[in-house]
């Protein structure tokens, strides 16, 4: 793995030396950040502690059309995706949760969308140093600097960053654009290793999650559901804000008289989710639908995957209405078991 | 104001531990930082743990309708206890909106009325005392807010982090309530609403050009219809697929019909509790929408809602001279 630095008034030249691709990044949008396309010939600013909708779109697009159609006759308009993305400064926790929903993606078939963009992407995250009040991506198998997921990391050591190669993809961007950047000797890559040990104490949130994917499907019946979800609304802020949420639906819909096909996010929290059509709900309540998405993350996924479908990165924590805690969850799952 | 929490809380025991009521809904310290949870207490021991401080800010009024039904078991019989329910002056207008739209019966809840000087805006507060771990606690101080946390405490100018819908509050006081908790506040002298004035001012593009960014940020979590007090219909056109009077594509045209709807739908309805804009993940400023056209509603018919529990409807009735100078 190369190593390399980067000085900081360099990076709007290396943004632009990306010209050409469809360049998504961290951008401010009123006190919120989100991930958009930048547009041609600006630098995004990276000073940014996460976003609060995580960049899974730029794999997992909320609204995914899948082809078009006409009611006439059977032509079938099938988009082709041929335009080259990097995905810049995205944190460590949501590279991991596309690695861990890639899992998914690329399980019993290849699924043509995602692997296709995967393919087109290159994703360059950015190491924390300053995590997040309910960051817990270490007790999830994770932490301020993992590499999973992603193909080049970068890490701030204030004048420059250091630019670290994961994947073929990471050591190809390295070397186009290998004018602006240094050799990084030995102390850059330590001052970096000092840094992540930093943050990793800054991290004050923890789950321990022993025994938990085996325990959860025993406490089907247990009353801590009822507890955990009086309160919920049953929004989907939650799972939409979730980097490794991954339900989608399909849905047909015209305009005039074409019409298209299309896949889009879907929640399980959600009454209509698991709606049959006769009018029977397997979720009936809030309180199915909750004791489904934790053992969904925490039990399902690992039984199939071998992985938590929880990346630590706090989003539902802090931007639950009503303080339903994932922390405090698994910890009273604990507590059941 | 004086806020006697030993007294709330053996009110609260006092109605939990009553026969005739399911549970008590009311605000309990969150798990961390300026976090408020909603509490559910079902016997006296549980009232222990509530609160009543400038950092509750939800409108718990959702819960009235938000409980779920489901079927009684054969030979079973229907739960139809009360449900007791905490509420500041804002939240009582949802209480008293829903019985004058007999979404509720008067004899289904017992309201425990929290005259209420005014809460903080948490994100506001985070922005300027940055929010930590440890759960944060807050009390009102006269004209002033404390927040106590890591044994220290900070006094903080009411009008730093009041939250916006305060500052425009008319009725601070429990407009509905069986039992009242403490002494009446004062209404205070009300800020212009800058935010709709601001909008006002703008030509038409001007409007469509903000609300298109606005919307353009909405990911149709419908955390702001789900937490809403008033957006309590059973069937909700968003959910509909047959027919699909909003597409599941989330799109600046699908997610302004949804917007639209729903504002519309809470016109002269809207009791601008404020909930719909704190939840929402995208910072979407969705008061400004609803007090337009409460403002509107206010301006042209003269009505109010949520503050006479025997008004119409504005929505369902009608009188020989309204105002009909926006029919084209």
């Amino acid at each position: 793995m190369s190593a390399m630095l980067l000085k900081k008034e360099k990076w709007p030249e290396f943004v632009e030396k990306l010209a050409g691709k469809n360049i998504w990044a961290p951008q401010a949008e009123g006190d919120a950040m989100r991930f958009a396309p930048v547009a041609e010939g600006e630098a995004p600013a990276l000073d940014y502690n996460n976003t609060r909708v995580p960049p899974k779109g730029a794999l997992f697009p909320q609204t995914e059309t899948m082809f078009k159609f006409q009611p006439e006759g059977a032509q079938v308009d099938e988009p082709q995706l041929e335009q080259e993305t990097v995905v810049l400064g995205l944190r460590p926790c949501d590279a991991r949760a596309m690695a861990i929903v890639e899992k998914l993606f690329k399980w019993d078939i290849d699924d043509p969308y995602y692997t296709r963009r995967r393919e087109l992407t290159t994703l360059v995250g950015l190491a924390c140093n300053e995590p997040g009040m309910n960051c817990f991506c270490p007790s999830v198998g994770g932490g301020p600097a993992s590499t999973e997921g992603l193909d080049l990391l970068m890490a701030d050591l204030g004048e420059n960053y250091l630019l670290e190669a994961v994947t073929k993809k990471g050591e190809a961007l390295l070397t186009e654009t290998k004018d602006l950047l240094d050799e990084a000797g030995v102390d850059a890559v330590k001052e970096k290793e000092k840094l992540v040990g930093e943050a990793e104490q800054k991290i004050k949130r923890t789950v321990d999650t022993e025994g938990v994917p085996e325990g959860l499907p025993g406490l089907w019946e247990d009353p801590l559901w009822q507890k955990v979800s009086a309160s919920c609304l049953g929004c989907g802020t939650c799972t939409y804000l979730c980097p490794t949420c991954h339900c989608f639906d399909i849905q047909d819909e015209t305009e005039g008289l074409a019409a298209r096909r299309c896949r889009m996010w879907d929640s399980c929290m959600f009454d209509e989710y698991t709606m049959h059509t006769s009018g029977h709900n397997p979720r009936p309540t809030r309180r199915e639908r909750t004791r489904n998405r934790i053992s969904h993350k925490y039990s399902y996924y690992v039984d199939k995957f071998d992985v938590i479908a929880c990346v630590g990165c706090g989003r539902c924590t802090n931007l639950c209405p009503v303080n339903i805690d994932i922390i405090e969850t698994i910890r009273q799952v604990k507590e059941a078991l | 104001m004086k806020m006697d929490l030993e007294q709330l809380r053996k009110t609260a025991a006092e109605v939990a531990a009553r026969e005739e009521v399911k549970y008590l809904v009311g605000w309990k310290q969150g798990t961390y930082g300026y976090r408020v949870a909603p509490a559910f207490v079902e016997d006296a021991a549980g009232a222990a743990e509530l609160i009543f401080s400038p950092l509750c800010t939800a409108n718990l009024a959702t819960y009235l309708t938000l409980a779920e039904q489901l079927p009684v078991p054969r030979g079973g019989e229907p739960d139809d206890r009360k449900v007791a329910l905490m509420v500041k002056g804002c939240d009582s207008r949802a209480v008293t909106q829903l019985l004058v739209e007999k979404g509720i019966e008067r004899d289904e809840v017992v309201v425990i009325g929290c005259p209420c000087p005014g809460v903080v805006d948490a994100a506001l507060l985070a922005e300027k005392y940055p929010e930590t771990e440890e759960p944060a606690e807050m009390k009102w101080d006269g004209e002033n807010f404390l927040l106590i946390r890591g044994g220290e405490e900070t006094k903080i100018a009411r009008n730093e982090i009041l939250a916006e819908k305060c500052r425009l509050c008319r009725y601070p006081n429990p407009v509905v309530s069986d039992i009242m908790l403490g002494e009446e506040v004062e209404t205070w002298d009300l800020a212009e609403d800058e935010g709709v004035q601001e909008l006002e001012n703008r030509d038409v593009d001007g409007r469509a050009e903000y609300w298109a960014e606005q919307f353009d940020k909405c990911v149709r979590c419908y955390s702001c219809r789900n937490v809403c007090p008033l957006c309590y219909c059973q069937d909700c056109i968003l959910d509909r697929l047959n027919p699909t009077w909003v597409n599941r594509s989330v799109n600046f045209s699908e997610n302004t019909a949804f917007n639209i709807a729903r504002a519309f739908h809470l016109a002269g309805r809207c009791i601008e509790c404020g909930e719909c804009e704190r939840v929402c993940p995208a910072n979407i400023p969705l008061g400004k929408l609803n007090r337009k056209l409460a403002r509107e509603v206010r301006d042209k018919y003269d009505f109010e809602p949520g503050v006479d529990p025997d008004a119409e409807p504005f929505q369902a009735s009608f009188k020989p001279d309204d105002p009909e100078d926006f029919i084209l």
